[in-house]
């Protein structure tokens, strides 16, 4: 047995999934969240039912990835009924989604989500016009507290009938339907898509694009205005018959704070500053403990025992490693991620993303960029996987280059622990401004010349929630996990290997080559080229190779302020790490991935330099 | 109803005052409908009379009764004429004369079909004989607040969305928010939908101020 979920973008599909299949599916406010299919398994009677998660769509019309991949999925027949999440407070818009995916003629269950919301805006939902309308069973249910989850795949098991619902459309396109099908023999979904430029029938579609055409020129609207029209009209009815009461919607105060220029402009760099802030001073608080209690309880007993010199180099790298990546993940990485799943479930970033459409467009992008800009504070990664909501290849080139400079938890790591803590907090702030200064510049460059298309944003205003807590936490600890069994393990092997080299003095043969350039170029000791090196393969390394090819952790002692200040900027710009170069790599292609990497080094290298000079 | 010469009377004046907003001198009702002086005053004293219009020092102005029988004939004349230009190619001018001469036999419902045939795109009364420059307003030219209705969408192919989220011709939709650098917020069906100013421009709306 296998069961899709459609619907809406924030309608809860991921919440009835994750709930249903014990899976943890990311699940955020704003569309865009899921962008593949997942699937997981959940047991009804003793029997092994599959779930797939769909993308959230508004449409099934369009051209976007993710209503490809739905409607793909959907042609595909390859499912033994949709269950289709609606959320019930905007039952309209998305009844319209409900109307194209029963047109498709497969089984059907309809849950109305968030029944408890709409209970508190007044509505009085009675499920019978649906379930007569479409000869579908309707379920109430409230994902958010859980009720009545249970009875979804009961409904599901249930639902063997294929939907027949005819929405009745203009006499121009019935007409069109009609000679379609007596032509080709298309049915009238197949007909209908036709006339929307869809399908494989190179003469059907054809034949329907002169008639769509003809309907053009008659309605001084395209077919697909018609369509639409007639569905949006047929859903509305529909809802009139299934919501009692007239929608009183509140007139939400917090908006028209969060969405004028003043106060909202204000508010978003405030959130923007303060987020750093917290992490700074909160992070900077909570690994010192870290540390000390790894110092006192690990590192000093084992220093104690009095190994062999090979095991004890080894030994001690390992757990400088392990004291590094602990002191960096808890403090620094997991509450970036809190912050970040507060904002992204409380709908916040739809809001920010209107107010800085302006902005954005300065810099080849439209507002919506502002999801990947915030998601890069956490890490570049699901923030270059998220560039997929802008709609043009141009945008996602200029987002992907302007991304990979935004500074990581990882490189807010390293501005953090070098610069905040060894030459001064306000020195931190600096270097933010310095790579938000080249940003913005590479952004006006870009604007400017890369080819292609501009598009604006059209992006829905999800309602604003007050984040669950114990979700927030759930998803900052999914992405944490991540950090600790894919990304420390790395540490660790690579601290070894490093702490290998060191020991047999090979180490010390690479630094005496490069000691030369590294000098003449940004004044900075041999080894930190090394710790540059490793930081490709995780920018936290960098700071932690520092630590241990200096030899000590406080490095205030053995650099200068200004060298330190010019290797946290030189590794904050230079390449971005591993796993974001593999990333772009899916996204973005060879030559774009070769393109930044390039340009980062050299800025990187530019930048420092110029400091060097400037500065010394 | 009223003689057609009356009707012909009241439109007029509503041309010379701007919408009723202010006085019209006889000499400028007399040209206006190409009539001596002598004449026109006689037409306009019943006027008074039957209370459609009121002295004002050696002016008249518009009463509201007068003004909402001169707005009305106004309208059909508007539709009429709007719909001997483009739906029948008939030369303005002669479509404008016509147009007066038809405006006072047809029933106001009549008005109404042949208005929401021709896509209802009507604007404010007070535009005589403009309907050719139909304003064509944006979703730009709005105030926050406004609740307008879509007249059309140009580039109707670039901007799919738009259309599933329900904005498309014939629907009305309230401005929520406008920041002054143009992007908007619309409110559609309940739900609140951000507009990049580009994309917003390009959405053509009527009975906006």
């Amino acid at each position: 047995m296998r069961f899709a979920l459609v619907g809406n973008p924030s309608v809860g599909k991921s919440l009835i999934f994750n709930q249903l299949t014990g899976l943890g599916v990311e699940v955020s406010n704003y569309p865009g969240t899921t962008i593949e299919l997942q699937r997981g398994n959940t047991c009804f009677q003793r029997e092994i039912v599959e779930l797939v998660d769909l993308p959230g769509v508004y449409s099934l019309d369009g051209n976007s990835d993710e209503e490809t991949l739905v409607r793909g999925f959907l042609e595909q027949q390859d499912t033994d009924a949709v269950i289709a999440v609606m959320n019930v407070t905007r039952l309209e818009r998305n009844l319209y989604l409900l109307l194209q995916v029963a047109e498709y003629g497969l089984p059907m269950v309809v849950v109305l989500n968030m029944a408890d919301e709409a209970v508190k805006q007044g509505l009085e939902i009675d499920p019978g016009p649906i379930r007569d309308l479409l000869g579908v069973n309707v379920v109430l249910t409230a994902a958010s507290q859980g009720k009545n989850i249970d009875r979804i795949i009961p409904a599901a098991l249930a639902a063997s009938r294929p939907v027949a619902v005819e929405i009745p459309y203009d006499h121009h396109v019935e007409a069109a339907v009609r000679s379609l099908g007596k032509m080709f023999g298309a049915d009238r979904t197949g007909s209908l898509r036709a006339l929307l430029g869809f399908g494989d029938n190179p003469e059907l579609l054809e034949a329907a694009r002169t008639i769509a055409d003809e309907i053009e020129s008659r309605h001084r609207m395209t077919v697909a205005q018609i369509i639409a029209a007639n569905r949006h009209n047929f859903a509305h009815n529909i809802a009139d018959l299934t919501l009692k009461e007239e929608v009183v919607l509140p007139q939400t105060d917090l908006d028209s704070v969060l969405t004028r220029v003043f106060p909202g402009i204000p508010i978003l760099l405030g959130i923007l500053v303060g987020m750093l802030l917290v992490v700074f001073i909160v992070g900077s608080f909570l690994e010192e403990m870290i540390v000390g209690l790894l110092d006192v309880f690990a590192v000093q007993p084992f220093l104690a025992l009095g190994l062999p010199p090979l095991a004890e180099a080894l030994g001690t790298s390992l757990l400088l490693a392990l004291q590094a990546g602990l002191g960096i993940a808890f403090p620094y990485v997991f509450l970036f991620y809190i912050i970040i799943s507060v904002l992204e479930d409380s709908g916040y970033m739809t809001r920010a993303a209107f107010l800085a459409d302006n902005a954005m467009h300065r810099v080849g992008m439209h507002g919506g960029a502002v999801i990947p800009f915030t998601l890069a504070f956490g890490c570049n990664v699901p923030a270059i996987m998220s560039i997929r909501l802008l709609h043009s290849r141009r945008e996602r080139i200029i987002a992907s280059f302007l991304v990979t400079m935004v500074p990581c938890s990882a490189r807010t790591v390293i501005i953090a622990g070098i610069v905040a803590g060894f030459v001064g907090i306000g020195a931190a702030f600096s270097v933010y401004a310095v790579v938000f200064l080249l940003i913005l510049v590479t952004g006006l460059v870009l604007s400017r010349v890369t080819p292609g298309e501009r598009f604006g944003m059209i992006m829905e205003m999800v309602p604003l929630r007050r984040p669950d807590p114990k979700l927030v936490v759930k998803k900052a600890w999914s992405r944490l996990s991540e950090f600790l069994f894919i990304a420390m393990p790395l540490l660790l092997a690579g601290s070894v290997v490093l702490g290998l080299l060191e020991f047999f003095g090979i180490m010390a043969i690479f630094e005496g080559i490069v000691e030369p350039y590294t000098m003449a170029l940004l004044g900075l000791p041999g080894y930190s080229a090394t710790a540059l090196i490793f930081g490709i393969l995780r920018k936290e390394m960098a700071f932690e190779t520092l630590a241990i090819l200096a030899g000590t952790a406080d490095l205030g002692a053995v650099l200068s302020s200004l060298q330190l200040y010019i290797f946290a900027i030189v590794t904050v710009l230079f390449v971005p790490c591993l796993a974001t170069i593999t990333v772009l790599l899916r996204e973005v292609g060879s030559r774009i991935t070769l393109a930044i990497t390039f340009y980062t080094v050299a800025l990187g290298l530019l930048v420092g330099g110029l400091m060097f000079r400037v500065l010394s | 109803m009223l003689p057609s010469t009356f009707e012909d009377y009241l439109e007029a004046i509503l041309t010379i005052t701007d919408n009723g907003g202010r006085t019209a001198t006889l000499e400028e009702i007399a040209a206006a409908l190409g009539t001596g002086k002598e004449v026109a005053g006689m037409t306009v004293a019943s006027l008074i009379e039957e209370g459609y219009l009121e002295r004002a020092a050696a002016a008249v102005r518009l009463t509201e009764k007068g003004r909402s029988v001169a707005s009305r004939v106004a309208r059909k004349h508007r539709v009429l004429q709007c719909f001997l230009t483009e739906m029948l190619g008939v030369d303005a001018e002669a479509a404008s004369k016509e147009a007066c001469t038809l405006e006072h036999g047809i029933s106001d419902e009549t008005i109404e079909r042949l208005s929401s045939y021709m896509n209802g795109a009507q604007s404010s009364p007070g535009r005589l004989g403009r309907c050719r420059g139909r304003d064509t307003c944006t979703l730009l030219d709005c105030k926050e607040g406004d609740t307008v209705r879509v007249a059309m969408m140009r580039g109707p192919r670039r901007h799919r969305r738009l259309l599933d989220l329900g904005i498309f011709p014939g629907e009305v939709v309230q401005i929520r928010r406008k920041l002054p650098n143009q992007s908007v917020v619309v409110r559609v069906k309940g739900c609140d939908i951000a507009i990049s100013p580009e994309i917003a421009a390009s959405i053509v709306v009527e009975s906006c101020p």
